[in-house]
């Protein structure tokens, strides 16, 4: 039992409470917020650090909201996964909040940004604490009804418009999770995640079947490949993160796509990797879920990948280009934790696959974060982000330029930039795929992969050449760009290469995470499953 | 007993899924409505429905001692969740669709931009 675990939320519920109630003075309420998440980044690293990563650490904490013992009550676990993913929502949220004070227009902060924003905190760090399925999916509402209104934020006809849209499709998927949670409910007899990992790895011990399991799993696939944006469920991506304010999309972009794909890590490798269930489906015979999850997560990834860097490519808004790259970057993720799902449970493979898809979750939350983010001062700057209308901003604006080729090379992937480790080590692990199973599909999603590169590189290119290179276009011969959100972009570009410069321990923190991820019986310890004569 | 909530579930679900299929803005909604009630028929079906006996507290049954002959409470408590989550997202759905409507100044949601 850690306080510390807890702390987190704590922060980010007050931090909303108090800009809610500071409405009506806009200047304390923007100083508290930037407060609150400042405060969010602190607890967030002394947690981390006393609890996962420090000389004295214990590698993992539980807390057990009100007191009630596992598995009655609601658990928070603080895990090297979890921790990793705090990590990247609190860097990604400081960035966010900072640049949004100096970009929103202050009336607009007035209405409910602050208190929104860190409802989308919470929502956030929530799904990554939480060791309870119901749980997950009260954090997940909690995150996208935030979501909605941020999307509806501005509005106008478009706005509201890919808000209703965004909020039906995320509707019928609670629905889908809301059947999985109780199938599995029904099936295994917990909602507990240490509890369901425990009866799901000896299921006579406890009388269950978990035959089920295969299918409902592959509902909740289904449920957090739509929150990762993965195609086919891609649909509402480029409308949503057209709307919605920009520093708000970088956060869409660096954080909540990544709580759909830690939810599969978690409650594939954590929970469902102990069942021994056949799978017997046209295509894919195995023994477990993960048998499963692998081709299909796999093929996903891979359309991801193509859809992603074909729909970048064609497209002339900054904006658009970004949240097409997104959707090809959470592919990039995508193919490796599927490498992982087939990888040999006892071998090595599978753990160094996870800390590859969990770097390129960083770099993707990072580099994106930084061109969402300049993408918005470009505009803020000229009135518009078309490439068409843009040109020779290095000129006008040579650290802001800066800041995005140093974007734009790290999600090409050159050394010695974060994202150059990213995408080795996703190619690391989709050759090494391949060769400990050679078939028709990890040489399909190797080829995706490579085609995506390349096409990372063009549109890449495109923005370059398009938006910063060449004559000042009228609309950027007259734009001064705002050195507060230049700052901050900076910052973000000097973290790119500060992470890939020092990688050492970042791959270490993200070996942490991957072997917590790997580790249900460890998990399960943690959790101390005590509460009743169960124990 | 659970023919009959098989088939309520099931009708719902179709229904709901008619109704978020179509153009009008308010049948969408009433879709989103129909396919949430769904899933709460089914949420409930799953603790069971017989008369309480001690099997059908899984959870009690193997951490607890003396188990009361009672239904599953917990599958009325995510219910209960459930149901106030969807309450408040239908309600957000109606004020967008509205707002939505006066932006796009129709009622089709094929033609909005």
């Amino acid at each position: 039992m850690s306080v510390l675990v807890i702390a987190p939320l704590l922060v980010a519920v007050t931090a909303a409470v108090l800009t809610l109630a500071l409405g009506r003075r806009p200047r304390v309420q923007r100083a508290t917020s930037v407060a609150g998440v400042v405060g969010y980044v602190g607890v967030v690293s002394a947690a981390v650090w006393a609890l996962v990563l420090g000389p004295a650490a214990p590698g993992a904490a539980v807390y057990q909201v009100g007191g009630w013992p596992a598995p009655f009550g609601i658990t928070l676990v603080l895990d090297g996964l979890s921790a990793f993913m705090l990590t990247i929502a609190a860097g990604v949220g400081v960035a966010s909040i900072l640049f949004s004070v100096r970009y929103v227009t202050p009336v607009n902060q007035r209405v409910y940004y602050h208190p929104l924003f860190h409802m989308l905190l919470v929502g956030v760090t929530g799904s990554f604490l939480t060791g309870d399925l119901f749980n997950l999916f009260v954090w997940f509402e909690v995150m996208l009804i935030v979501s909605y209104v941020f999307v509806a934020f501005y509005g106008t006809d478009h706005a509201t418009a890919a808000s209703f849209r965004y909020l039906v499709m995320n509707v019928f998927g609670s629905a889908l999770m809301l059947v999985a949670v109780g199938g599995l409910y029904a099936t295994t007899g917990t909602l507990n995640m240490a509890d369901m990992a425990r009866r799901l790895a000896t299921p006579e011990a406890y009388g269950i079947d978990p035959a089920p399991v295969v299918g409902l799993s592959a509902l909740l696939l289904a449920v957090f490949a739509l929150k990762a944006g993965l195609v086919p469920f891609q649909l509402w991506v480029p409308a949503a993160y057209a709307a919605a304010p920009t520093p708000i999309t970088a956060m869409f972009a660096g954080v909540t796509k990544k709580v759909g794909m830690y939810a599969i890590v978690r409650l594939y490798f954590t929970v469902f990797a102990a069942a021994t269930v056949p799978v017997d489906l046209p295509g894919i015979t195995a023994a477990s879920p993960l048998g499963f999850l692998a081709p299909t997560l796999g093929a996903m990834g891979a359309a991801s990948v193509l859809v992603g860097g074909f729909g970048a490519v064609g497209q002339d808004r900054l904006g658009g280009l970004f949240a097409y790259s997104s959707i090809g970057q959470v592919g990039f993720i995508a193919v490796p934790v599927a490498v992982a799902a087939a990888a040999d449970p006892a071998g090595t493979l599978r753990g160094v696959a996870v800390a590859a898809a969990l770097v390129f979750a960083l770099h993707h939350a990072l580099a994106k974060g930084l061109l969402f983010l300049s993408a918005a001062a470009v505009e803020d700057a000229t009135n518009t982000d078309r490439l068409r209308d843009l040109g020779g901003i290095a000129g006008r604006s040579p650290v802001l330029s800066g800041a995005v080729f140093v974007g734009l090379l790290s999600l090409i992937g050159l050394p010695p930039l974060t994202g150059f480790f990213g995408k080795f080590l996703a190619f690391d692990a989709a050759v090494r795929g391949l060769a400990s199973g050679p078939g028709a599909l990890s040489a399909l999603a190797l080829v995706a992969l490579l085609l995506g590169a390349v096409l990372t590189i063009l549109y890449a290119t495109r923005v370059w050449v398009g938006g910063f290179w060449g004559r000042e276009t009228t609309a950027v011969e007259t734009a001064t760009v705002e050195s507060g959100q230049v700052a901050v972009v900076a910052a973000l570009a000097a973290t790119v290469v500060l992470v890939g410069v020092g990688f050492d321990p970042i791959y270490r923190f993200a070996e942490t995470a991957a072997t917590a991820a790997l580790d249900g019986e460890g998990y399960v310890d943690v959790v101390g499953l005590n509460g009743g004569d169960g124990a | 007993m659970s023919a009959a909530l098989a088939v309520a579930v099931g009708g719902l679900f179709a229904v709901g899924t008619f109704l978020l299929l179509q153009r009008d803005v308010i049948r969408v909604v009433f879709g989103v409505a129909v396919v949430s009630q769904a899933t709460f028929v089914y949420l409930i079906a799953m603790g069971g429905i017989d008369e309480g006996t001690r099997d059908l507290v899984p959870v009690l049954e193997v951490h607890g001692g003396g188990v009361p002959e009672v239904a599953d409470p917990v599958v009325q408590a995510l219910v209960l969740t459930a149901i106030v989550i969807s309450f408040g997202t239908t309600a957000l759905a109606l004020v967008l669709s509205y707002r939505a409507y006066e932006e796009n100044e129709t009622m089709d949601v094929t033609e909005w931009t």
